[in-house]
């Protein structure tokens, strides 16, 4: 599927039927996660905190009030940028984008305009259907967060907490075509975003907020139409869902013959419904004039490679190298590289184990993950290490334990944190694999049950699954499967 | 010399700057810009010298003369509660103001 | 003659070894207060009596219960045998623009008439921890846009001590009002065109408009933030700069307060200026204006009594072993006042956007079913006309459309009116300038109400001190001489980024020089007529 859309047939029954494609441009702004603000020294981070009481002078803009830069919020700019393999400006600048909004206390946001930190940049999203959409960043710069306001009884409540927090605005050239790459695109940004360590990326607390510019043209065309712009699309469904129904809107008013114009509409969650803003509110001129309290942000060539050179390698090249170096499935490789800790996770453990990846894989995605999930912890947490669950299947593959014993194992090792191979040794969960042990059972199991043993001989074949399952009863599952599967053939032959 | 600010240029930038006007306030308002015009107009018979550098304000800074970006550390407000008290209407901490109406679509 | 007339560096000497107590130092700035300013501004001021027309009006707001608690912990301090600082016991007034914690702080706006600030202006900070007395908040022209302090909301608005049917200047005209008058020794104002200087020049004390960058601008209500600068106004050259090394210094508040070394002003002061390069510029000895009917460039010379007291000290200065370089050419400084209409009225649209009834200060009254319904209608209310017609210009010449047109090329002119100075200053250039002397008004101060309501020509009062704003560099004001009809006539001299100490030196020796001379002697006239 390459996204295009057919329009319902029933509204255009004569004529020939258009084909119509999406054009998206995605607006994104990051809260980058720095211990304070942008431009003062209030903690960035005021979630479940009473309204206005995680303010300053600075940040509630009172009048006489400067803004200084956080060099944490210039160092995790700069690292996004490089990971989008965008330019990262050696000197940027801040600027003033002027609007009334009772979210913004000094009037003005302190942005960067023309000459930001970031430049340039793409970021390549592998799409579920197995093609790979190249989205280009046409912007990318530091701003501050402005203030929250909701609505109560027909008045506006405002709370400044939020205000004056690093963000990141990354815009995307109209490069998406369909809901659901719009939807890609957001869930590789916020993978990227996590695995940088820049931002919590949690769309539910705001970390990572999204405004969707939504056009249609007939498929085939290159040019742009007149496009809304859907804020306060926050959550990868609310985008797919806003995208969707823009997109049917947009197509119903062009087949009624109807123009789409120039809105911008609001995203209302809470009932799935797009709003129009008033017309005037979108009629804005900002008019951007260089920040006068702050100096240029002038970085260093060798500031600038050192954040190159220790980007850690990123998850779509993680997942490409897994699927080629280590021969995983896509489906392996993507769930492996999910987040950087199970990523490292594996890797760590492969390099203990040495065997198959594929094994490994395997162990990892069933075992490990759902021991992740239920516990809520994120791999690097687990108590149960890399070497841990190396060290068991090394384990199950020298016959020592069997598999069951080995997943079983695994839990024992995460609730108590002793290495695998001493709960083996001291709760002697060893496989019993010795030939004359292993007969004595049989030859107990045959002999407590001779009806069965002339079934069996008489030719009811079916019956050797259960006398397998008699013989590990005995041993506690314990008994190796090969050797056992082996002796009990013979005995059963009367050989 | 016609009137660069127009009375419906003028209109446009009071709305821009969110004020109100009786029509004599205006008028003098828009006299006064003009006049203002008329000598910022000298400016463009300048001839602009392309070597000078451009830049926000007069003084420039050498490397050693730049403060020091922020350090990454939290300096706690000792007096949020002050700040807050400076605004004219405040419910349960939230500072209220008026709504701004939105449209349905159909 | 009261103590109160002595300079701060003796007074903050005085108390300091506990010859004088701080507390009768503020008793006698406040008998001071109470027989030469009159009511102190206030919104809605009604008419002007007899006697309103022959006081200064200097203060918005007295702060005696705070100075007093002030001055009675440097006595105590004192007794203790601990240092107070350097300005021990000396009062000193804010303008109106320096927020200072728990006092209210105006802008002399209405938008701000109930605003009590949550926290000090940095320089505030350091003046009190120096050992000074917080006398109170002194009168400017509204958000200090304007050059005579008529556009105050608080009325009366601030007279000449001089002669009270005359302007202070301004914008701070408060500041300069009260340090002529003996309403403390010192005060803090700011200076975005000239607004320290020129009314320190009309009410004849000294003014310094320090290098951008040199003195934090934390916490000091903003106008044109790439021009502002705070600075001392005070009665002699040594007093304003024991203040300057006071208030001067990066502070981690202010990204554009430069880490550049504080040196020791007062110790380098009278180091004279023998072998000091002092130049004079053609350019500054006369003023260019558009005829408000035609839209013509008018030049004009100054009045002969300006030129003549600036080459006059310019004798003085060669005299004490200075060398005069004649014509200097500083032909873009001409353009200052076109280039300041556009780049300070952008820059103060964007400051005063903040004031939107939301947060602080003034909010109309009424039951608003529309947000913008309030905006409009407390802006409309809160602003006077000045700071209304400085927004709709900043946001003309900003717009998307225009800002090439004009903003874009007015910085181009501010970084050629900037070019001009450095190569007058360049070591290594053709005229290797220590400082250039200038006058620092065109004209002696105006009458009230003569100009007022002319914004155009209003503004060109500026004209000789709007470059160095431009340029950034530090430039100290300082009485040359008095006019025919008494008036004080000011004198500027300009240097290079930093070179405060070289303005101080320059400053002192003409001090120095004319110390003797009988119109030093000349007291202003709200203080002969009551008997001071």
């Amino acid at each position: 599927m390459s996204g295009k859309l057919k329009h319902t047939p029933e509204r255009n029954k004569e004529g020939p039927m258009t084909e119509y494609e999406a054009v998206i441009g995605l607006e994104t702004h990051i809260q980058l996660n720095t211990i304070t603000k942008i431009f003062c020294g209030c903690k960035a981070d005021s979630w479940e905190d009473p309204p206005n009481t995680n303010i300053c002078p600075v940040c509630a803009g009172l009048p006489g009030v400067l803004p200084v830069l956080n060099e944490e919020a210039v160092r995790k700019g700069a690292r996004l940028a490089a990971a989008m393999h965008a330019e990262v400006r050696l000197v940027s600048y801040f600027d003033r984008k002027n609007y009334f909004y009772p979210d913004l206390p000094k009037g003005f946001q302190i942005s960067q305009f023309d000459q930001a930190l970031g430049n340039g940049g793409y970021l390549d999203v592998p799409m579920p259907e197995g093609y790979v959409r190249r989205v280009n960043i046409t912007k990318l710069h530091l701003e501050e967060d402005a203030g929250k306001t909701k609505i109560e009884g027909g008045q506006r409540l405002v709370d400044f907490n939020r205000c004056g927090v690093p963000l990141v605005e990354m815009v995307t050239e109209p490069d998406l075509r369909s809901a659901d790459e719009a939807a890609q695109y957001l869930i590789r940004l916020r993978q990227l975003l996590r695995w940088l360590g820049i931002s919590e990326a949690d769309m539910e607390k705001g970390h990572l907020r999204c405004d969707a510019n939504v056009s249609i043209r007939p498929v085939g065309s290159m040019y742009l139409n007149p496009k809304t712009e859907i804020k306060n699309v926050n959550s990868i469904e609310a985008v797919r869902a806003a995208a969707v129904m823009e997109i049917e809107r947009q197509i119903a008013l062009v087949e009624a013959g109807r123009r789409v114009e120039s809105w911008t509409l609001d995203w209302d969650d809470a009932h799935n419904r797009l709003k129009k803003m008033r017309s005037k509110e979108t009629e804005a001129d900002y008019r951007y004039f260089r920040e006068p309290d702050l100096l240029p942000v002038v970085v260093t060539a060798e500031w600038r490679d050192d954040i190159i050179q220790h980007l850690p390698e990123l998850p779509l090249e993680r997942r490409a190298r897994f699927m080629e170096a280590y021969g995983l499935p896509e489906y392996d490789a993507d769930i492996l590289t999910a987040d950087r800790p199970i990523s490292e996770y594996f890797e760590a453990a492969l390099a203990a184990y040495g065997g198959d990846p594929k094994v490994l894989s395997n162990w990892i995605m069933n075992e490990v993950l759902r021991m992740q999930n239920e516990l809520g912890l994120s791999a690097d947490a687990l108590t149960l290490t890399p070497k841990h669950v190396a060290g068991v299947i090394k384990m199950v593959e020298a016959g020592t334990i069997n598999v069951a014993t080995g997943k079983a194992l695994l839990v024992k090792v995460q609730e108590s944190g002793t290495a695998p191979e001493a709960i083996v040794a001291s709760e002697g969960l060893g496989q019993v694999s010795d030939d004359a042990a292993l007969l004595a059972v049989i030859d107990g199991v045959l002999a407590a049950h001779p009806g069965e043993v002339v079934s069996y001989r008489d030719g009811k074949e079916g019956l050797f699954g259960w006398f397998m399952g008699q013989v590990m009863r005995e041993t506690h599952g314990k008994a190796d499967p090969g050797k056992t599967r082996a002796l009990l053939q013979k005995a059963l032959k009367g050989q | 010399m016609t009137d660069e600010i127009t009375p419906e240029l003028f209109a446009k930038l009071v709305n821009l700057a969110a004020f109100a006007f009786d029509p004599k306030e205006a008028e003098y308002l828009r006299t006064e810009l003009n006049k203002q015009l008329k000598a910022i107009r000298q400016l463009e018979s300048v001839a602009l010298d392309a070597e000078v550098p451009l830049a926000s304000r007069g003084v420039t800074y050498a490397p050693e003369s730049r403060p020091p970006l922020r350090a990454d550390a939290w300096t706690p407000c000792e007096n949020p509660d002050e700040i807050l008290a400076q605004a004219p209407q405040v419910v349960d901490r939230y500072i209220i103001v008026p709504n701004i109406p939105h449209t349905e679509l159909e | 003659m009261s103590i109160i007339d002595s300079p701060a560096y003796e007074i903050a000497h005085k108390v300091k070894h506990g010859e004088l107590s701080a507390v009768a130092v503020l008793e006698a700035a406040l008998e001071r207060v109470a027989a030469v300013d009159g009511r102190p501004g206030t919104l809605d001021g009604g008419l002007l009596t007899d006697e309103d027309q022959a006081k200064v009006h200097a203060f918005i707001t007295l702060t005696a219960d705070r100075a007093r608690v002030q001055a009675e912990q440097v006595d105590a301090r004192v007794r203790a045998g601990e240092d107070v600082g350097p300005l021990a016991g000396v009062p000193v007034t804010f303008k109106d623009l320096y927020c200072l914690r728990g006092v209210r702080t105006t802008a002399a706006s209405r938008i701000l008439s109930n605003f009590t600030a949550p926290y000090s202006a940095t320089t505030v900070e350091r003046v009190e921890a120096a050992g000074a007395v917080t006398l109170g908040k002194v009168n400017l022209d509204e958000f200090a846009y304007g050059s005579s302090s008529e556009s105050s909301a608080f009325q009366p608005t601030t007279r000449n001590p001089w002669d009270p049917a005359r302007v202070p200047g301004g914008s701070s005209g408060g500041s300069a009002a009260a340090v002529a008058s003996g309403q403390g020794c010192l005060s803090l104002g700011t200076d975005t065109g000239g607004s320290i200087r020129q009314p320190a020049a009309f009410c004849g004390v000294v003014g310094l408009k320090p290098t951008y960058g040199r003195v934090s601008r934390y916490g000091i209500i903003a106008f044109g933030s790439s021009l502002d600068c705070p600075g001392p106004l005070a009665r002699d050259v040594r007093d304003a700069a024991l203040m300057l090394s006071v208030i001067a210094g990066p502070d981690p508040c202010d990204s554009t307060a430069a880490t550049v070394p504080v040196p020791n002003y007062l110790e380098e002061i009278d180091r004279g200026v023998k072998g000091m390069r002092i130049g004079l510029s053609p350019d500054f000895l006369r003023i260019a204006f558009p005829d408000p009917h035609t839209g013509e460039i008018i030049m004009e010379d100054l009045a002969d009594e300006i030129c003549d007291v600036t080459l006059r000290a310019a004798d003085k200065l060669a005299a004490a072993g200075a060398e005069i370089i004649e014509n200097i050419p500083m032909p873009n400084s001409a353009y200052g006042i076109p280039v300041y209409f556009v780049i300070s009225r952008v820059e103060a649209s964007s400051n005063l956007h903040r004031f939107d009834g939301v947060k602080y200060g003034y909010r109309s009254q009424g039951d608003f079913g529309d947000l913008n319904e309030m905006y409009r209608q407390t802006r409309a209310e809160g602003f006077g006309l000045e700071p209304k017609l400085r927004i709709l210009m900043g946001m003309y010449v900003s717009a998307a459309q225009y800002s090439e047109h004009y903003y874009q090329r007015a910085l181009n002119v501010r970084s050629m009116i900037r070019a001009d100075f450095a190569a007058a200053f360049d070591p290594q250039g053709d005229y290797r300038l220590d400082a250039l002397l200038t006058p620092t008004a065109p004209t002696p101060p105006f009458k009230m109400g003569d100009i007022y309501g002319d914004s155009l020509l209003m503004q060109y009062a500026d004209q000789l001190t709007v470059s160095a704003n431009h340029a950034g560099v530090p430039a100290l004001t300082f009485p040359g001489g008095l006019s025919q009809e008494g008036l004080p006539i000011g004198l500027q001299l300009i240097g290079p980024d930093f070179a405060e100490s070289t303005l101080f030196r320059a400053g002192y020796a003409f001090e120095q020089a004319t110390a003797d001379e009988t119109w030093r002697a000349v007291k202003p006239r709200v203080l002969t007529e009551a008997g001071l």
